[in-house]
């Protein structure tokens, strides 16, 4: 019985995975083709030869490096800030008891799905009041935001986790309250920070929106921005963009297959903690 | 912050120093959203209620002038309507197609796990991006898409996708789907492994059939998960503005507008911060109620 049924799984399972992944075969195929091929009608599924020009073109034909470099500062610097303002907040939601906890928690759960748009005509003006426009620190700060709410749930589940015992005893010989989160909490806690470093990461990394309102000149430019204006004027290059969506999706989807159990786990709560 | 040198602790004191030490850990935190979320937000009521000029200060006051103008827009109708149809097709299509891949996870095969990781790319990549490489795709002259429905015979006729109202709306469903139908099918997935098996082997004893265990033992025993999921579902995909923003930026026209996406035309091309405050107010009506519908189904579950 067992075995008829993989009769009908196999086919179905094939099926979906190849309307999921579609897009990416269109991405792959077309990074690979001249431009002569891209713009060939009827198009061609597969190239007709291995065409590896674009990878390299793309560096000089576009300010590619910067769009990197720029998406790594917000990337790397989102989380930062993100880390310093979070672990404390989850520490004392996690261990600490006060009135305001289960007000706090809630309210962060609840903030976390607001869409940044309905803030964003009032971040503008603070953001420009603080002459923060067109810096890459103003997607910083909003990138912060965004994703503080998340992490610190995410980081006070960890800790939660975490025996308070090991603490205590190490308080009780006399350590204080910082060196017992800095060199006992946190290295236990090691896969639960690394989850919401990667979190906050790929978060800060994927942002466009705060990007196409905060960002005019080319040069501070992440890659969100920089790859959709390749679109748009003249002709679009579909070949370099796609080669370029390809070296920009890379990183992000492996780090991504880190923490997905995580993310599933503290967006759908106790519903699915067997 | 060098609370305990001593190492016996008066037990009152102690719960009280807690809790100024809470509080202290609280500041950075609450600062920040305070400051960028807070305020914001209650800048965007009172810009609603005011006349905003182009830069967006508060000119004077409006009254409810703002709402009135939108709601007398018959646009702005159709662009309610437009969103409560985009969330609402949206969310069925992805809850029921992750509930179909769960279900196929579920079972035991050879290559699973790569199964599951391939599942998983579309909700792993970037957002804007994949909308940049959807929008090749839908492409009418040189596009993959049409070309393969073409070849197989599976659509003659394809549309111009993005070209026309309703295929363009279609077109932006579908990527918003399909952004979003491995978040479905993961938690669905959780929700399956964690409904303990002894209960199909009891009934398989008892000789219920397939659909009577699903209908009887797994249906009852994922409402949980199933409630959490389509409302982070229903706000994700309320909230969806980069798939519409980089296929069609709302268009031909505004077409293709939801709610977000309008409020950010309106802001930020027309440069009509009252108006765009008046709708991002109600937006934010919107997804509060949600929200804590949300978070109260969540809580229910039992986390804390």
């Amino acid at each position: 019985m067992k075995r008829r049924g993989l009769y009908v799984v196999y086919p179905l399972i094939i099926f979906i995975l190849v309307i999921l992944l579609f897009p990416f075969f269109v991405m792959v195929s077309t990074a690979f083709k001249p431009i002569s091929e891209v713009y060939a009608n009827p198009p061609h599924w597969i190239p007709r030869e291995l065409y590896l020009k674009n990878f390299s073109d793309i560096w000089y034909k576009y300010p590619l490096g910067s769009y990197f470099k720029n998406s790594f500062i917000i990337s790397i610097g989102t989380t930062l800030l993100n880390m310093v303002i979070c672990i404390p907040a989850a520490y004392a939601v996690a261990r600490l008891r006060f009135r305001a906890k289960s007000f706090l928690m809630y309210l962060f759960l609840v903030v976390q799905m607001f869409s940044p748009i309905i803030v964003v005509i009032s971040l503008f003006k603070i953001i420009a009041l603080l002459g923060l426009l067109d810096t890459l620190m103003s997607l910083v700060l909003t990138n912060s935001v965004f994703t503080l709410t998340f992490a610190i749930w995410l980081l006070s589940g960890y800790f939660r986790n975490i025996p308070k015992e090991i603490e205590e005893a190490a308080l009780i010989d006399g350590c204080s309250r910082i060196q017992s989160i800095i060199r006992i909490l946190l290295p236990v806690a090691m896969p639960g920070v690394v989850t919401t470093i990667i979190y906050t990461f790929i978060s800060a990394w994927n942002e466009f929106m705060f990007a196409l309102t905060f960002i005019t000149s080319m040069d501070k430019r992440p890659l969100t921005l920089g790859l959709y204006n390749f679109i748009g004027r003249w002709t679009v290059q579909w070949q370099y963009l796609m080669a370029a969506a390809i070296l920009a999706l890379i990183p992000v989807v492996i780090l991504f297959m880190f923490i997905e159990r995580e993310l599933v786990q503290g967006l759908a709560g106790g519903a699915v903690k067997g | 912050m060098t609370l305990k040198r001593r190492p016996r602790l008066v037990k009152g004191k102690f719960w009280r120093t807690e809790s100024a030490v809470a509080y202290l850990f609280m500041i950075p935190a609450s600062v920040f959203l305070l400051v960028f979320m807070f305020y914001p937000i209650v800048y965007v009521i009172l810009m609603s209620f005011f006349r905003v000029n182009k830069l967006g200060d508060l000119v004077s006051f409006f009254g409810w002038g703002n709402f009135r103008f939108m709601f007398d827009k018959p646009e702005f109708w159709q662009i309610i309507l437009r969103s409560c149809l985009w969330t609402a097709i949206a969310v069925v299509v992805k809850t029921a197609l992750g509930l179909v891949i769960a279900l196929l996870l579920n079972v035991e095969f050879t290559g699973k796990k790569l199964a599951r990781t391939l599942v998983i790319i579309p909700w792993a990549s970037s957002v804007p991006i994949s909308a940049m490489i959807w929008q090749w795709t839908y492409n009418s002259d040189f596009g993959l898409l049409n070309h393969t429905l073409r070849t197989l015979g599976i659509w003659k006729n394809p549309p111009i996708w993005l070209a026309e109202p309703r295929s363009a709306f279609m077109a932006n469903l579908w990527v918003d789907i399909w952004c979003g139908i491995p978040f479905m099918a993961l938690v669905f997935l959780a929700g399956l492994q964690a409904i303990p098996q002894e209960l199909y082997e009891a009934a398989e004893v008892d000789g219920a059939t397939s659909w009577n265990k699903f209908r009887y033992i797994t249906l009852p025993l994922l409402s949980g998960v199933l409630t959490v999921a389509t409302l982070l579902s229903t706000l994700w995909t309320f909230n969806d503005f980069n798939v519409i923003y980089v296929l069609t930026a709302g268009g031909p026209g505004t077409s293709t507008d939801i709610l977000i996406t309008y409020i950010y035309k309106y802001a930020f091309q027309y440069l009509r911060f009252g108006p765009a405050a008046a709708m991002a107010v109600i937006t934010f009506g919107i997804l509060l109620l949600v929200s804590i519908i949300y978070a109260r189904s969540y809580f229910r579950e039992g986390v804390l």
